[in-house]
């Protein structure tokens, strides 16, 4: 039986998909993007947070089993309301097996899973051909900003999207606009460019990021070092998008 | 808002009516203090207080009535009153608007001389009816002054209506309003907490046959009911409470009617667009729902929530109505329930329920056994000891309260359904419903406790009976491992614990076998036990309260002296808590049909959670599931910790800032201190 680590599980989350949700956080990332506000969700292990003189364990492990118990006491909710179950990150991409085995014993429940597209093409493949909708967080077209910037090449991530929107699959692009990096009118072009075509594209949304991104870094013995200015409003800029007729709405 | 009804909140919110205010201290003649009943002596003492208030007839109001009597003083009492002891006076009941506003103040006038041709050889009866006929002259006195300072003030668009209610049965919504407005404020002039119960029922003839008749457009009428919300507003501060804002203004919208169909309509949807626009305390909304309640009308109700109040509050009628029934109400009354003041279920016109006679002290019953029984015995016997200090307390409560008068209300009466027709008073056969409620407080904290410690001392022996008890003395110095420990684990409600939740439905089942082992009350009703806290969250947490109801020290569940408990069914402050489903269904695990005196489910959402039209969907999503899985009452506040921080530090620059605090709402920055931190410190869901 796999398992597999979380570092948070949230009900009823609003942004994740349809109905009432469940999110599940999974632990460990390959990324390190220069923006991130869950850092818990960088390393793969269990760890203390410390902050204001409380200590927290971030990090639960769980067996494939535990898991879909846990989720079973909530489904009904879920599935009532036409709802189910996100499982974000962190990438969930790196805990691909463990949510594939996860997934099956949800007895068919809604599933959707957040993704920055960074990870094995078979992962990739096997999980968002097992699950409902996918959201795809995209980042940076130039793949030499991308690597400055989350610290890794974006070719991986291009074919996946490139096989994803082949298939037909649901999905929603997601865009975190971070003031001068990724908000900038070249990159937002790029990135509608990626997203043309046929595809199962419901719509782009494009997230302004939230100033107290960096908070949890200190608790975690890191630093927050942004390469942007955090209190800058973002340049909301859809126009990309509707000129390829894409739909997008800015949360 | 229209512009208009905007300058009539501003004014309220700029207390300019208090410039009409003055203290007025009331006199007696001996043969009045000489009286021989205290119903007579009650109508003496309305009539005084009517006389002495003067119409005050403001700028651009529509609907009249504002008090020019800041105080009244008076510290001669009659003979009759010397040895009783009045615990309670009729509050948190409602009366039966929709009977007095059709008949009309003449029309019960008429009811009562009826009834004294009727009992005229039955000198109780005479006195009481002579009593609220008295009672409804001064009222209606006031009246006819307020028609004559109308006219003399240029009014005689209002000097019309006035002189018709509330008099005779209202022609117009105007009329309905006004005539509301006049009884409704006539009763806090010797009542508290006087419920306005369920408005879109009672106003609906008035409204319809404006629209019809082409008197007023929606909007109009619209404009006119934003104008009583806002009116209800005014004077608050000498309506008695805990604190300001506890003042019982509640309305009820939705629901079934007396035969069990459904009664939603324009007025329910009206009402709640117009609380939202007012964006005050007053009236606070209850909304009935069930498994079927449209999206739609919850959709809206959302919108409301949206705003912050704290209201509507949600009660759900497929767990209420049964329950009441199983209470010993009737199918037809049942279905006819309103909201008393904060939350708790009432008959309008026919119950004279004293639903808030004392708060049930978990905690202390759980702590107190803990500390006499642990390691003695199995856990067993500890449960024991909790139910017999439950029981315990319960039965105090009725001695308590058996001790008490209760002192005649004539005019509330000539307002209830049935006390003219009886020739009785309502507290005295009057009414059909007498029971007594009470709260159940601190519900998740003792339910922690009791998970922790037959956790970790009975199953785990992890801990030892004498560490447990040596850190409970110590306040859990020396313990702090132990307490992170049990603040961090999983076992509390809220948290998908089957143990905490099973002590939790063991707690409440054995509150519900006390009450029930008391029957009888001593007025002929019996004992409703009930979820909420009213202000016993933060009472009981202090060692130095002095009330009847017993306090504790540190807890087991890893709570440290004089830290507050949640208010209503709300997880343990500062416990682990798996999110809104997982406390949801913790709490829909409680036997309703036992626990039926109300209290809500309370929980904080971020405001960051309406982002977009899709979130309506989702939290209306939420609100039916909370009705589908079986809870009773659910109350969910929006909450910004980082504003209320603000306006804690600059008060001057959040005077209108609004929260809500219990069964009702106020203004943050007239709160006390502490009322203020347990609000920064509720767990919000960002979601
Ligand atoms: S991919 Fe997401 S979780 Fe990973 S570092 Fe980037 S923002 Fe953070």
């Amino acid at each position: 039986m796999e398992t597999g680590v979380t570092f948070d599980l949230q009900e009823f989350s609003l942004h994740d998909g349809p109905g009432i949700r469940l999110t599940v956080f999974m632990k460990g990332c390959p990324l390190r993007c220069n923006w991130c506000h869950n850092p818990e969700g960088f390393e793969p292990e269990t760890q203390i947070l410390r902050c204001n003189g409380r200590e927290r364990s971030i990090g639960r492990k769980w067996t494939s089993q535990e898991l879909i118990a846990h989720i079973a006491l909530q489904a009904d909710i879920l599935r009532n309301s036409g709802g189910g179950v996100t499982f974000s990150g962190g990438e969930v991409l790196s805990q691909a097996d463990f949510v594939l085995e996860t997934i099956r014993g949800l007895d068919g429940l809604h599933v959707a899973i957040e993704t920055s597209g960074y990870g094995s093409t078979s992962n990739f493949r096997a999980l968002t051909k097992a699950v409902d909708l996918v959201f795809f967080d995209l980042k940076l077209a130039d793949a030499e900003a991308h690597k400055r910037y989350t610290g890794a090449d974006n070719s991986l991530i291009r074919a996946n999207l490139e096989y994803l929107k082949s298939q037909r699959k649901a999905f929603i692009a997601r865009i975190a606009l971070i003031p001068g990096i990724t908000d900038t009118d070249d990159n937002l072009n790029a990135l509608a460019g990626w997203l043309y075509g046929d595809s199962g594209l419901q719509r782009v949304e494009l997230l302004s990021c939230n100033p107290a991104a960096g908070g949890k870094y200190a608790s975690l013995g890191m630093e927050f070092r942004p390469e942007y200015d955090e209190y800058k409003a973002p340049n909301c800029n859809m126009q990309p998008f509707n000129d390829l007729n894409i739909t997008t709405v800015i949360m | 808002m229209t512009p208009r009804t905007a300058r009539l909140k501003q004014n309220i919110l700029d207390k300019h009516h208090h410039d009409f205010r003055r203290d007025v201290e009331l006199t007696f003649t001996p043969e009045e203090l000489a009286v021989s009943t205290l119903d007579e002596w009650e109508s003496i003492v309305l009539e005084k207080k009517c006389r002495a208030e003067k119409p005050v007839i403001l700028t651009e109001e529509n609907i009249l009535f504002t008090r020019s009597v800041g105080h009244f003083k008076y510290d001669c009492l009659p003979a009759v009153l010397s040895g009783k002891r009045f615990g309670m006076f009729p509050a948190n009941i409602c009366a039966d608007w929709e009977r007095a506003l059709s008949k009309g103040l003449l029309g019960l006038r008429d009811e009562a001389e009826a009834s004294m041709t009727r009992y005229c050889r039955d000198a109780t009866a005479q006195n009481f009816l002579c009593s609220a006929i008295r009672s409804i002259d001064a009222v209606l006195e006031l009246a006819s002054r307020y028609a004559e300072a109308a006219e003399a003030a240029g009014r005689s668009d209002l000097a019309i209506i006035i002189r018709h209610v509330p008099g005779k049965s209202p022609r117009s919504l105007h009329e309905a309003l006004q005539s509301l407005k006049f009884m409704h404020s006539c009763l806090f002039l010797f009542s508290n907490h006087v419920g306005l119960g369920r408005f879109d029922q009672y106003i609906l003839p008035y409204y319809r046959h404006d629209i019809e008749h082409n008197i007023f457009t929606e909007t109009e009428a619209e404009e006119l009911i934003q104008e009583f919300f806002i009116s209800l507003n005014k004077d608050t501060d000498l309506y008695p409470g805990v604190q300001p804002g506890d003042n019982g203004q509640s309305l009820v919208l939705g629901g079934v009617d007396r035969s069990g169909k459904p009664v939603v309509n324009e007025l329910t949807m009206l009402c709640m667009r117009a609380s939202r626009e007012v964006n005050m305390i007053d009236p606070k909304i209850n909304l009935r729902i069930d498994k079927n309640t449209p999206h739609e009308l919850l959709r809206e109700a959302v919108k409301l929530t949206r705003r912050g109040l704290g209201f509507p509050q949600y009660c759900n009628d497929d767990v209420v109505i049964p329950a009441l029934v199983k209470h010993g109400y009737s199918l037809e009354d049942a279905r006819d329930y309103t909201v008393a003041a904060c939350w708790e279920f009432i008959i309008p016109g026919r119950g004279m329920d004293v639903p808030n006679i004392n708060g049930l002290a978990f905690p202390a019953a759980v702590d107190q056994a803990i500390r006499a029984k642990i390691g003695r015995g199995c856990f067993e016997e500890l449960e024991r000891a909790v139910a017999t200090n439950i029981r315990t307390q319960v039965e105090d409560y009725i001695r308590l309260q058996k001790t008490d008068d209760f002192c005649p209300q004539p005019f509330y009466s000539v307002l209830m359904t049935s006390c003219l027709e009886r020739g009785k008073d309502i507290n005295h056969g009057g009414c059909d419903y007498y029971n007594y409620g009470i709260h159940g407080c601190g519900s998740a904290n003792a339910a922690d406790a009791l998970a922790a410690v037959k956790q970790l001392v009975y199953d785990e022996k992890s801990v030892t009976p004498g560490e447990l008890l040596d850190a409970l003395w110590k306040n859990w110095e020396g313990h702090e491992d132990l307490r992170k420990h049990i603040m961090g684990s999983h076992l509390k409600v809220g948290n998908h614990s089957k143990l905490a939740d099973e002590m939790l439905v063991k707690l409440f089942g054995w509150f519900a076998d006390a009450c029930e082992s008391v029957g009888d009350n001593g007025r002929g009703g019996i004992i409703r036990p009930g979820t909420g806290t009213a202000m016993f969250y933060i009472y009981l947490a202090d060692p130095n309260w002095t009330g009847s109801e017993p306090t504790v020290g540190a807890t087991a569940d890893g709570r440290k002296v004089g830290d507050f408990f949640a208010s209503s069914l709300a997880p343990s402050p500062g416990a682990e808590v798996a999110g809104i489903i997982g406390v949801l269904q913790s709490f829909s695990q409680i036997d309703y049909s036992r626990i039926c005196n109300g209290g809500p489910i309370t929980v904080e959402l971020s405001d960051t959670v309406f982002r977009n039209e899709e979130d309506l969907d989702k939290v209306a999503a939420l609100i039916s599931t909370f009705a589908n899985i079986g809870c009773q009452q659910l109350q969910m506040n929006v909450l910004d910790t980082a504003v209320l921080e603000e306006a804690r530090k600059h008060p001057e620059l959040y005077r209108n800032l609004i929260v809500r605090v219990w069964g009702w709402s106020g203004y943050f920055v007239e709160l006390a201190p502490k009322y203020q931190q347990h609000i920064i410190n509720r767990n919000t869901y960002r979601l």
